[in-house]
């Protein structure tokens, strides 16, 4: 579970730039909830999520992690707590790096590295049974360097390397966005799958108003730094993008002015 | 070429390898452009070679001009991982400091180690001719060194370190600390270069101030000579290119120098040198332009 209570984010605080990205932005998401984000661009939620992996500090506000206050925690002291998935298929996987090794860096998430092999005998065999679902023929090719791979294989691998430890919220940057139609549904068939298997807590990020309803329990949307809305439970079923339109105007008192998000 | 000339360039070629090594883990792994190097080589000679001609163990002074080297290369990881002052730059500031620190250990420009017990003497004492001394001790530094080199890369800290150097951000997710990574990397990187300055004072017979210039540069041609020689797609292949790299960087130069008829003498050494890593750089680019014109001739 993950709780963020009114928390501040500043770009470029005191300069004519400045940016109020997050103002007062409050989140509680339970253990085994999945959850999407909708938000035109400028709304605040990659700053969100940014925040809640340590990549960015934040003014003021508290963000805690099970139950652990991580606010003034880095990024890779967090890691344990949090998994990531990031929307470029670049920016998740090491190109240079073969696949095992891609996910023996991800099997030690959370726990301390020493001296020891890092890509052991007994991890292959579990790399290749998990590969193995994605039914893309990885699994024969665990020595391949990551470079190799298409940016659609690339990016169920790095699903795959976010869910391998346990984790209290996996964050989900748009991870679908830079994919072809055809692979990024493949890929997020595989995110519904792995997240109910796994009964995880997770905060997906999504630029389709029509994603964020057809996936997961509960739909949030950010507008300037706030949650405009956020619908659950039986006021979500039946919902259609117009209606999210509808509670958009009436929360937040203006049109929606980004074509982009009706379009996905 | 004669056997002594040839017997030199591999013994140097050797000692260089462990530079190469060094500079294989910062340019390479960490991505992180390291001129320290420059001072922390003339740093492992002024240590080991001031501590021998005051009576120490020449094990021990050889030891000191390790860790000496670590903490080079660890001040120049604080000034970029914490001061947050550019890599580059860093290593820029540490190597100039490293200039005045070297003159102040040896107490003055230069120290010679003629007479002295070094770690060669006991080898020098077995009878064997002079010049084979130094390769044949090197050859066995080299290699430990070396696997040890191969199994840090493949343990579960190295695996980190190389993630830290190709995508930070995706290894922080991951829960590595890159900072720490860097710290350890950079330490361990120039503490392979003074070793390999420590070993070089003593097989030379001196330490001299001015004798890191330029190591970054022979060292990089080490590296880029050694992948442009052979496949460096694992971790194995790649540490046996830096050694194979830097003996074939020595040989290429005594044989121009000694070859009258290209005319050049040992002045021109950097100028061949710089000629050289240029070369070795531009040839991939060259060679797949070459591959392009004649598929579109084709």
């Amino acid at each position: 579970m993950i709780e963020v209570s009114d928390i501040h984010v500043t770009f470029a605080q005191g300069t004519p730039v400045e940016n109020h990205a997050l103002r007062g932005l409050s989140i509680f998401i339970p253990e085994g909830e999945f959850v999407t984000v909708i938000g035109s661009n400028g709304a605040g939620k990659s700053t969100l999520l940014n925040a809640v992996s340590g990549e960015i500090g934040i003014d003021s506000g508290a963000i805690r992690v099970g139950d652990r206050d991580v606010t003034r925690q880095s990024t890779e002291r967090r890691a344990g707590d949090v998994a990531r998935v990031f929307q470029d298929p670049m920016a998740g996987t090491c190109e240079n790096l073969t696949i095992e090794e891609n996910l023996a860096l991800a099997i030690k998430r959370g726990s301390s590295r020493g001296l020891g092999w890092a890509v052991r005998r007994q991890y292959k065999q579990r790399f290749q049974q998990r590969l193995k679902r994605l039914g893309l023929g990885l699994e024969q090719r665990l020595e391949d360097r990551m470079g190799l791979l298409s940016g659609g294989q690339r990016q169920a691998v790095s699903l795959l390397m976010a869910t391998l430890q346990p984790m209290q919220i996996l964050l989900l940057d748009e991870h679908t966005a830079a994919l072809d139609p055809k692979t990024a549904a493949f890929v997020l068939e595989l995110t519904r799958e792995i997240i109910k298997e796994q009964n995880l807590t997770t905060l997906m990020v999504t630029h389709s108003m029509k994603q964020a309803l057809e996936v997961g329990q509960r739909t949030l949307m950010l507008h300037a730094g706030q949650v405009a809305f956020d619908v659950a439970g039986d006021k979500r079923q039946g919902l259609e993008v117009k209606d999210l339109l509808a509670l958009f105007e009436r929360n937040a008192g203006e049109e929606l002015a980004d074509d982009s998000l009706l379009l996905g | 070429m004669s056997e002594i000339a040839f017997l030199g360039a591999i013994e140097t070629g050797l000692l260089f390898g462990l530079v190469a090594f060094g500079i294989f883990i910062s340019f390479r792994i960490l991505d992180f452009p390291d001129l320290t190097v420059d001072g922390s080589f003339p740093l492992g000679a002024a240590v080991s070679a001031s501590m021998i001609v005051a009576g120490f163990n020449p094990w021990l002074a050889t030891a000191l001009a390790v860790v000496a080297g670590a903490a080079a290369g660890l001040v120049t990881a604080w000034l970029n991982v914490k001061l947050k002052i550019l890599h580059l730059l860093a290593s820029i500031l540490t190597m100039i400091a490293l200039y005045s620190i070297n003159l102040r250990i040896m107490g003055r420009p230069n120290v010679a180690l003629l007479g002295e017990e070094t770690l060669l003497t006991p080898l020098e004492n077995l009878g064997l001719p002079y010049y084979w001394v130094a390769p044949l001790a090197f050859i066995v530094v080299v290699l430990v060194v070396g696997a040890l080199l191969v199994a840090l890369l493949k343990s579960e800290i190295g695996l980190a370190m190389r993630a830290t150097g190709a995508n930070p951000r995706m290894a922080r997710a991951q829960g590595v600390s890159t900072a720490a990574m860097i710290l350890l990397g950079m330490a361990f990187s120039n503490a392979l270069v003074a070793l390999a300055g420590s070993l070089f004072a003593q097989s030379q017979g001196s330490a001299d101030v001015t004798m890191g210039v330029g190591v970054i540069v022979v060292g990089l041609a080490s590296v880029i000579g050694g992948e442009a020689l052979m496949s460096t797609r694992t971790i194995l292949l790649a540490v046996v290119a830096c050694l194979l790299g830097s003996i074939f960087y020595r040989l290429v130069i005594a044989f121009a120098l000694n070859a009258d008829f290209i005319g050049l003498k040992a002045q021109d050494l950097n100028l061949v040198t710089a000629v050289m890593v240029a070369l070795a750089i531009v040839m991939p680019q060259i060679k797949a332009n070459l591959i392009k014109n004649k598929r579109s001739a084709a």
